[in-house]
């Protein structure tokens, strides 16, 4: 039998109940219901009532401030919802819930957790209307809110008999694939496999050879290893431009990146790219998008995005710590008109509050701070957005590349259970988002659990630093099937599923190769190490299991139990997937350079000017984001050298994470980035060129040194057609020029090439497409770095670089070297780079961290110029300005001034308190 | 082998165990301030206590580092409670009763109070509690934190205000009247949330949490237990503040309470 605990506060305030009240009064404007209380409740099954009171008494209320009730309602409302996870999803909460009991001495068999909702009101307390539909009413205003995301809860309608899921193994099915004809083959692909005719009848031909059918794990272990997720079989597909043939993308990447080697350690080939540190560390880093699950269920989608990227991290050479984090979100700006929405989409305040607290609720448990971060606001976001996130690790270097796995190695699967959650993922993510897809890959979605992820990060330093470790290599996208497919390519592994810790029964063996449920990690070890290493997972509570060993085979032989369920050839599995020919156009460069955004009219009046840039400084992409980041934790660990925000009153924003890895050493890892889809859709040459030098211009304005940095690429892109692909090519020419440009290489990158919405009524979504590109690199000192809040009345301010409509490639390096040189020298007070918002906005973020004023003299091209790659930088006086910065084009703007006003000569004198409202007003809106 | 996972405990040093358990994840910076101020810090998982591989007749001080111990399930520090009391009780007690002094910070805090030590030293007897932040969510800030007069045996009277990094969801020190009064008239309030003018404020966000009376760290009767939620392991070097840059700091606001803590241990050894 079940018990079912009740605890609600009585003493102070009900914040739960308060915040959905707020939101159905300013969200909804709904003002009919007035009042919301909460209460937590728990489910046990198996134990005593005594037993239950126990737990009710000591775990669950705190009678200081809190009431339970056992088996009886507690809200007084007659109109009580209460949302739990659906059966099946995990709930991280059950396995504390049964580790307390247990240290009870309770012996529960199965737990739950979730929340009940009361509602009260003039509507409610009607008797005209009858309970029922009152309920109706209410479960409206609960949808609309997303109280509940029906992906993975469910409102609990009447009590459960058990929470125990049952089931019997699923059963292996052959596929009659050598029959089918081609419209059976694209049906089969459809929603399940996601690849193209040639790509199916590739296997049909190989099965057809074999003279045997495949079995469904084959199947679906084919379809995840050629997934684009997986493949990137547009980054290495053969490439007809205007009829002329090209290289593949990638090979054109990787060929300019490796001619800049000096501090490579490892590009392209492991989870993360690897770069030199000082002393015998190396450090790493890794963005990837979480596009398309955050798309249907943004909070599990951005969680599992976050930590994804962190096991990349981890699980890079033979492990690795963890740092920093970035997180960058494009989305449909909050305000939209809601009826833009095409069918199947969420609105864009509650994408953005879920991805929000989802970077907060995983990241923080974690303990990786997240440091530096974007928002990039586009209409055309609405259908899909985008969830970037990017990790930043330290390793050593002699353990920064993963051995090869020998002949009687074995490999073990740590941390998570596996389930059901996430199956085709890898696939799914690559294929287009419809309508359909909300409804039909449901299971692509789940909720991360951040302290289990902890635990297994724990557990491979440990083993690593015990030399204990062959290779680690992350359960992500495939699963199973990828990383057991992936790490025996060369040699031939054999698995035996039934030994895969399950979530539930009821999984069928293709569904446990394929499942991509989170916080796995395989570990691969030779067998002498393996009694240490089961140690070091009972220290930390982590579970682990031998699943394969490499046998020298040179294929992937699948048992379960004693039935074969795959077995596939390694050569045919890995190589047998046809090199792609892509044909592709370009159009001519629209922009020739920067978009001239200042088609608005420039303002003439004082009262123009300050409405202008009241309007600029509260626009999306420019306000302040410092409610958010305070709910970010960026001081765990206590490496962090530069916040988010800082100066008199922490609220002025800065460019890049600077980062003290080891705490008794002065070394300093700098992180920024940079990305502007609206200028990547005009112009994805010179967009991508901009996005570049955004990213090493912030990187430099703190005191990152370019000839020490590496970058990371990502393109989130709409599907390839022959004009996307033209413009992805455009793209990909500018990052190789902008390699050549600095002599600094990519190191690692990702591709999302699915940007792309397709609705029923032939209504098609492209998201602008976007190149993100991420810079990490070394410093010696971490005190030769600045920041850029101003720190004195009366110096200079003077505006380094060239301001045109786009960026001079050629005098780039030597403003970057400039600024640099200036930094370390000691003499640059403050320093920011001027960005979208022009040089006026840098100076605003400066006097607002600075609480001081500006008198400048420029004209209004000047002040709006958005050009990357110029900096403006406070210094002592004139002399030492010219001092630093001659050789490159730089222009004296004028003193810092007590007062806080921004004063242009012959222009303007604005209130800096008044625009700083208007800065911070929308998001203090959003996140109150 | 390791220093951090098989350190050398000789009882000439002043050993300090960092507790670790699931989810810490404040551990490698609290290593690092004792370490600064001459301790001897080891981390020891929960586990290895449970399993008597250590033991806390080793140390003579014992830290509970900030985190998300077991995810903040059910409430923060609650799962890691039960668990301590359960099986730990007696060699706690008896830790005490060696003249070992105990600190909880943040998560560690949570810890303490919710296994009773804090405020009354009495385990197993919860008698404040510390509840959601009344923004209703986590908060990462830098406030000023003055401290007073209190029984804290290892403090030495500084009463200077200082900043530090605050970050947390539920840190909000709440009880009854007539647990804060006796908590008050028995000196055992070692923090409070001040302004800029160095008055204890109810105000947001120099108060960060809500906390009755600005409470932000409590000593026990013995006054060998300190527990606070803001974090003074993380501003022991100045580049950890995030206007060092602009300010001329002369020594870390968090330094005095580690070389207290270390200073006492080798008065009273």
């Amino acid at each position: 039998m079940i018990h079912t605990i009740r605890v609600k506060t009585i003493i102070g305030r009900d914040l739960v109940g308060e915040g959905i009240l707020h939101d159905i009064h300013h969200t909804l404007g709904q003002k009919g219901v007035t009042q919301v209380e909460s209460a937590k409740v728990y489910r046990l099954e198996g134990i005593s009532e005594k037993d239950a009171k126990v737990l009710a008494e000591k775990v669950f209320c705190e009678s200081i401030y809190q009431k339970y009730t056992l088996n009886a309602p507690i809200l007084g409302s007659q109109l009580v919802f209460e949302i739990a996870y659906k059966p099946g999803v995990m709930n991280p909460e059950v396995g504390s819930i049964l580790k307390t009991a247990e240290d009870l001495g309770i012996k529960l068999i199965a737990a739950d957790s979730s929340h009940e909702y009361g509602f009260y009101g003039p509507s409610t307390g009607s008797t005209t209307l009858s309970t029922s539909s009152l309920r109706v009413e209410i479960e409206e205003i609960a949808k609309k809110l997303h109280l509940l995301n029906e992906m993975v809860e469910h409102f609990v309608t009447e009590e459960p008999k058990t929470l125990l899921i049952k089931g019997t193994p699923g059963k292996t099915n052959v596929i009659r694939l050598r029959r089918m004809t081609d419209s059976d083959l694209l049906e089969l692909s459809q929603d399940q496999l996601f690849l193209n005719l040639e790509e199916m009848k590739t296997i049909q031909n190989y099965f057809q050879k074999i003279k045997r059918d495949p079995t469904d794990l084959e199947l679906e272990t084919l379809a995840q290893t050629w997934s684009e997720h997986c493949a990137h079989k547009t980054f290495k597909a053969k490439i007809i431009l205007d009829g002329k043939e090209k290289e593949p993308l990638f090979t054109r990447l990787k060929k300019e990146a490796l001619k800049y080697n000096k501090n490579i350690v490892s590009a392209f080939i492991d989870n993360a790219g690897v770069m030199d540190f000082y002393e015998g560390w190396a450090i790493n880093g890794k963005a990837e998008t979480h596009n398309a699950p955050s798309a249907i269920e943004p909070y599990g989608g951005a969680m599992t995005g976050s930590g994804g990227v962190f096991r990349d991290v981890v699980a890079t050479g033979q492990g690795a710590k963890a740092l920093v984090s970035t997180d960058i979100f494009c989305l449909a700006p909050p305000d939209m008109d809601k009826s833009k929405l095409p069918p199947g989409t969420l609105p864009p305040d509650y994408m953005l509050k879920r991805v929000v607290y989802a970077v907060r609720d995983y990241g923080n448990r974690v303990g990786i701070p997240t440091n530096n971060g974007s928002f990039h606001f586009h209409e055309d976001f609405r259908a899909k957005p985008i969830v970037l996130v990017g990790a930043y690790g330290i390793l050593p270097k002699a353990k920064a590349k993963k051995g090869k796995p020998r002949v009687g190695d074995v490999a073990l699967v740590i941390g998570g259970r596996t389930g059901r959650d996430g199956i085709h993922g890898a696939t799914f993510s690559s294929g287009e988002m419809t309508e359909r897809t909300i409804s039909v890959n449901a299971q692509a979605v789940q909720i991360g659990n951040a302290i289990e992820e902890k635990r297994i990060f724990d557990v491979i330093l440990e083993a690593r630093d015990k030399d204990l470790i062959r290779v680690v290599q992350d359960l992500g996208a495939g699963g199973f099937s990828s990383a057991i497919g992936e790490t025996g390519a060369e040699i031939g592994v054999k698995v035996h599923l039934e030994k895969a810790p399950l979530k539930y029964q009821g999984l069928a063996p293709w569904e446990i190769f394929l499942s991509e449920s989170q916080e796995r990690m395989l570990i691969i070890l030779t067998k002498k190490n393996l009694r240490k290493f089961l140690e070091i997972c009972k220290k930390y509570n982590v579970e682990a299991k031998e699943l394969a060993e490499y046998d020298g085979s040179k294929r992937l032989k699948v048992y379960f139990g004693r039935e074969k369920v795959g077995d596939l050839e390694m050569k045919f599995l890995h190589s047998g997937l046809p090199q792609r020919v892509m044909k592709a156009f370009r159009l001519p460069s629209v922009a020739q350079g920067l978009r001239q955004n200042q088609q608005i009219k420039t303002p003439s009046t004082e009262k123009e000017w300050i409405k202008f840039l009241e309007e600029t400084l509260s626009g999306g992409d420019s306000n302040s984001k410092e409610p958010i980041l305070r709910m970010y934790d960026h001081t765990v660990q206590g490496t962090n050298v530069l916040p988010p925000f800082a100066g008199v009153g922490l609220d002025g924003p800065q460019d890049a994470a600077i980062i003290k890895p080891i705490l008794e050493k002065p070394y300093g890892l700098v992180v920024s980035h940079g990305l502007n889809p609206k200028l990547t859709k005009e112009d994805p040459y010179w967009g991508t060129i901009w996005s570049a030098t955004e990213a090493i211009s912030n990187y430099v304005a703190v005191g990152g040194d370019f000839k020490n940095a590496s970058l990371i690429n990502n393109y989130i892109w709409p599907n390839p057609s022959e004009e996307w692909l033209g413009k992805l090519d455009a793209s990909v020419t500018a990052v190789c020029d902008f390699m050549k440009t600095l002599k600094i290489p990519v190191i690692s990158g990702k591709d999302s090439l699915s940007a792309t919405y397709r609705g029923s009524s032939g209504v098609i979504i492209h998201s602008p497409p976007t190149v993100c590109i991420s810079v990490f690199g070394k410093i010696p000192d971490v005190k030769k770095t600045v920041s850029s809040d101003f720190k004195k009345v009366g110096s200079t301010i003077v505006l380094v670089g060239k301001q045109d409509l786009k960026v001079y490639l050629k005098v780039l390096p030597k403003v970057l070297e400039k600024m640099h040189k200036a930094i370390i020298s000691g003499k640059v007070l403050a320093s920011h780079d001027v960005s979208e918002g022009g040089l006026i906005t840098a100076i605003f973020d400066m006097c607002v961290g600075g609480n001081n004023g500006v008198n400048i003299k420029a004209n209004a091209e000047e002040l709006l110029l958005e050009t990357a790659g110029c900096f403006i930088v406070e210094v002592e006086n004139e002399t030492i300005a010219k001092k630093l910065f001659n050789g490159v084009q730089f222009k004296i703007l004028g003193k810092t001034i007590k007062e806080e006003k921004l004063v242009v000569d012959k222009l303007f004198s604005a209130d800096i308190d008044r625009l700083q409202k208007a800065w911070t007003k929308p998001m203090k809106e959003i996140f109150p | 082998m390791d220093e951090t996972y098989e350190g050398d405990i000789s009882m000439k040093k002043v050993n300090v165990c960092i507790l670790q358990s699931d989810g810490t994840n404040c551990d490698n910076e609290l290593f690092y301030a004792f370490k600064k101020f001459g301790g001897n810090p080891q981390f020891v998982h929960v586990n290895q206590l449970r399993s008597k591989t250590k033991s806390l007749k080793d140390f003579h001080i014992l830290a509970l580092p900030g985190g998300f111990s077991y995810g903040d399930d059910v409430a923060s520090g609650k799962i890691w409670a039960i668990e301590l009391i359960s099986f730990l009780r007696n060699e706690i007690e008896k830790f005490k009763q060696r003249g070992g002094i105990i600190v909880g910070i943040c998560n560690g805090f949570q810890v303490l109070i919710r296994t009773g030590l804090l405020p009354f030293g009495e385990m197993g007897k919860m008698s404040a509690t510390l509840a959601p932040n009344s923004s209703g969510h986590f908060e990462c800030r830098w406030i000023k934190l003055k401290a007073e007069k209190n029984k804290c045996i290892f403090l030495k009277g500084k009463y200077d205000i200082g900043y530090f990094a605050v970050n947390h969801g539920e840190g909000k020190f709440f009880s009854t009247p007539q647990v804060i009064k006796k908590v008050e008239d028995e000196d055992l309030v070692v923090f409070r949330y001040v302004d800029e003018n160095g008055n204890s404020t109810q105000q947001y966000p120099q108060n960060p949490n809500g906390s009755l009376n600005a409470i932000a760290g409590v000593t026990d009767p013995s006054g060998r237990i300190l527990g606070l939620m803001p974090h003074p392991e993380k501003f022991i070097d100045s580049t950890q503040y995030p206007n060092w840059r602009r300010e001329k700091i002369s020594k870390p606001h968090g330094v005095f309470i580690f070389e207290d803590m270390i200073n006492y241990v080798k008065e009273n050894k």
